[in-house]
């Protein structure tokens, strides 16, 4: 069987020659740009138990990206693709969305039978989900979602459903007056929330030279067979990831989630108070722009370095390239930045006027992995020399507390003193 | 796997890296800690490096009372704190409130509840001085050199005492009631409007912008004056324009001794 990658390669052609997708290339992984939206779909589509959020005011191609996708992936024409996306409104209900019980079940020939019958809906019973508008949901129906991400089963009137390795896709219009609030705990099982943007003045000249139908188009767009379509997760596995980016996994963790004056040092643990509520006030760190601790809310859970691992891994094998720091340095702040709060003092200024928390996230991730690689070279050395016993663990203390780094202090040396 | 071999893996033999820079730096608390470090006088940049724009330490550096010795410290940290704010930032009068202020709006309030003569003392004064932006309102009555040398921005007082909007080079300046002496002095640019009346002297050595008078205006109006334009709907007193050398003064009336060709100038 061929490398599918080279189908991939020549839907992205596709899309944007049958003009069916021309967003801007608005990521750069070292020499190579890509469009987010596309891309951060893509690597979705090679993975499994995923969950990529498209973020972006109305008419910016997400629903249409994601049931074009879908029809290549699975091999199936675009209306068929469209049924498996529930769209949110405040009727939804949980029968409409999983499915319902079989009336047939309680007829007198099928009455003995003891299981409940359940009809799931095709919804259910795919491996391709689209969750359309999902902040159109009311907070009780997103715990539904939050259910089926956390579980990857569904369950309905006592009986379960395994929908196997899903691909899952959730769409997102910034707040507007029929949308809710979205779920803290929803949003941290989102592996990746991309912006939207509406076509460019380029884009827009290009989409308006379509004049077919968006059925038939995606009709010539290539497919997948279903073999192809469940290789993909090997051979993003295949690909590895060298220690720089392991490290750099790490230490952003890490960045993120130390807190001096948090329990156990873990920003997670907060509740009540906060950096943004003037919990950093007269700390050491507070106002220091080489630290990252207090610039953001919360703390990042285990689940942001999988999903920076696998998400690497992904766009490697998509690109072609070694799973390196360039590819860490792009796609991390789209996995960071819907998970976190910045301090609004900071995000009300320029350079982002209150609106660019992407960009602030970025610029946290971009000096973060460049502390890791420059000036955390030498504590690092030191630290992992007493943890494998080459140097004496009291000596070692005493040197990292010479840096002034959270993960050196809060880190480091209660783990050395711990293995003393 | 080895610890050492990862992290050999990883620095791929590199030497060393610099150390770490350090955040440690002597804590601000209070005023009288900001003018250790900085001294008394100093300028905006100075308080700038030394004050983080962290909402929490400015509300308590401006919590704090500066009296006459930290009046120019205190002043900076309300332009910064506004400049910041989301919201506009509420103050009780006092000297220098949005000193150099670029951004944002600050609201005086007479927070203690004064009234009179007391009220009176408690003008605060060089309010909005050297602003290049944002607004200022002051809710009551404001002291002397209201937005004295104000580049841009606008000020909005109830009233004032003398020398309001001295060398004022842009933006607009807004008294509501009765300015003091010298409304005015030197103003090359900028836009002033006073509902009330104005004493002596309003508009003295002005070379550019506006000064509209809704009241009446003392003695010496526009003396000196090279340019710009003074509207007067009241009376103008004695010697209007006495030796202005350009610009237009308009009035219902004048008082004895005014310029005689006083009215087309400029």
């Amino acid at each position: 069987m061929p490398d599918p990658r080279k189908k991939i390669q020549h839907l992205v052609s596709a899309l944007e020659e049958l003009r069916l997708h021309v967003g801007r290339k608005d990521v750069a992984i070292g020499i190579q740009k890509v469009n987010a939206m596309l891309y951060f779909s893509l690597a979705n589509a090679c993975l499994r138990g995923r969950c990529v959020l498209l973020y972006g005011g109305i008419g910016a191609n997400k629903t249409t990206l994601v049931n074009l996708l879908a029809s290549s992936f699975l091999s199936m024409d675009l209306e068929e693709a469209e049924d498996l996306m529930v769209t949110g409104h405040p009727e939804q209900t949980e029968e409409k969305i999983v499915g319902f019980l079989d009336p047939r079940q309680w007829t007198a020939a099928s009455a003995a039978a003891e299981s409940t019958q359940v009809l799931w809906t095709k919804w259910a019973k795919s491996n391709w989900k689209l969750i359309n508008e999902i902040n159109r949901f009311p907070s009780g129906k997103q715990n539904l979602f939050l259910e089926i991400l956390q579980k990857r089963k569904i369950s309905y009137a006592g009986q379960v459903y395994l929908p196997g390795d899903t691909c899952y896709f959730a769409t997102m219009n910034p707040e507007l007056s029929a949308t809710y609030p979205m779920d803290e705990a929803l949003l941290d099982r989102i592996s990746a929330c991309v912006p939207a943007a509406q076509p460019d003045f380029l884009a827009g000249l290009l989409l308006s030279e379509r004049e077919r139908e968006l059925s038939d188009l995606a009709r010539m767009l290539p497919r997948l067979t279903p073999q192809e379509f469940s290789s993909l997760p090997e051979k993003v596995a295949e690909k590895t990831l060298d220690s720089q980016v392991e490290l750099s996994i790490l230490s952003l963790i890490r960045d993120f989630t130390l807190c001096e004056r948090a329990p156990a040092f873990d920003k997670t643990q907060l509740s009540g108070s906060k950096p943004s509520l003037g919990l950093c006030s007269g700390c050491h760190y507070h106002n220091n722009p080489e630290a990252i601790c207090w610039q953001i809310d919360e703390g990042l859970s285990d689940r942001v370095r999988q999903d920076l691992r696998i998400f690497c891994r992904a766009f490697a094998y998509l690109l072609d390239r070694e799973a390196d720091l360039e590819v860490l340095k792009a796609i991390a702040p789209y996995i960071i930045w819907h998970r976190v709060t910045s301090l609004r003092s900071i995000l009300d200024r320029p350079p982002y006027y209150g609106v660019g928390k992407l960009a602030h996230v970025a610029m946290l991730v971009e000096k973060s992995i460049n502390r890791t690689m420059n000036e955390r070279s030498e504590m690092n050395m030191i630290f992992s020399r007493a943890v494998d016993g080459e140097t004496d663990i009291t000596q070692a203390i005493e040197a990292l507390s010479t840096f002034d780094d959270p993960v050196s202090r809060l880190d480091f040396i209660p783990a050395l003193e711990q293995l003393r | 796997m080895k610890l050492v071999r990862f992290m050999d893996a990883a620095y791929q033999g590199k030497t060393p890296g610099r150390k770490l820079k350090t955040g440690e730096r002597n804590l601000i608390f209070n005023l009288e800690d900001l003018a250790d470090q900085i001294g008394e006088k100093p300028s905006r940049a100075e308080v700038q490096s030394l004050v983080p724009r962290d909402k929490n330490q400015l509300e308590l550096l401006i919590s704090d009372q500066p009296g006459k010795k930290h009046a120019l410290l205190w002043g900076y940290i309300t332009s910064l704190a506004a400049e910041c704010a989301t919201a506009p930032l509420i103050l009780p009068f006092r000297d220098y409130a949005g000193l150099e202020l670029s951004l944002g709006t600050i609201i005086l309030q007479d927070t203690a509840g004064h009234s009179g003569s007391h009220a009176e003392s408690q003008a605060a004064s060089h309010v909005g001085e050297r602003m290049t932006g944002g607004k200022i309102v002051v809710q009551g009555r404001a002291g002397d050199y209201l937005g004295q040398e104000m580049e841009g921005g606008g000020v909005i007082a109830s009233g004032c005492r003398d020398y309001a909007f001295r060398n004022m080079r842009g933006g607009y300046g807004v008294v509501r009631g009765d300015a003091g002496k010298f409304a005015g002095l030197g103003n090359c640019c900028g836009r002033i409007a006073v509902l009330g009346s104005c004493k002596e002297r309003a508009g003295w050595l002005m070379s550019g912008g506006s000064l509209h008078v809704r009241g009446d205006c003392g003695e010496y109006l526009g003396i000196l004056m090279s340019g710009g334009r003074i509207t007067v709907k009241g009376k103008a007193g004695r010697r209007a324009g006495w030796r202005m050398k350009g610009g237009s003064i308009k009035a219902a009336s004048y008082g004895p001794e005014s310029a005689e060709d006083l009215l087309e100038l400029g």
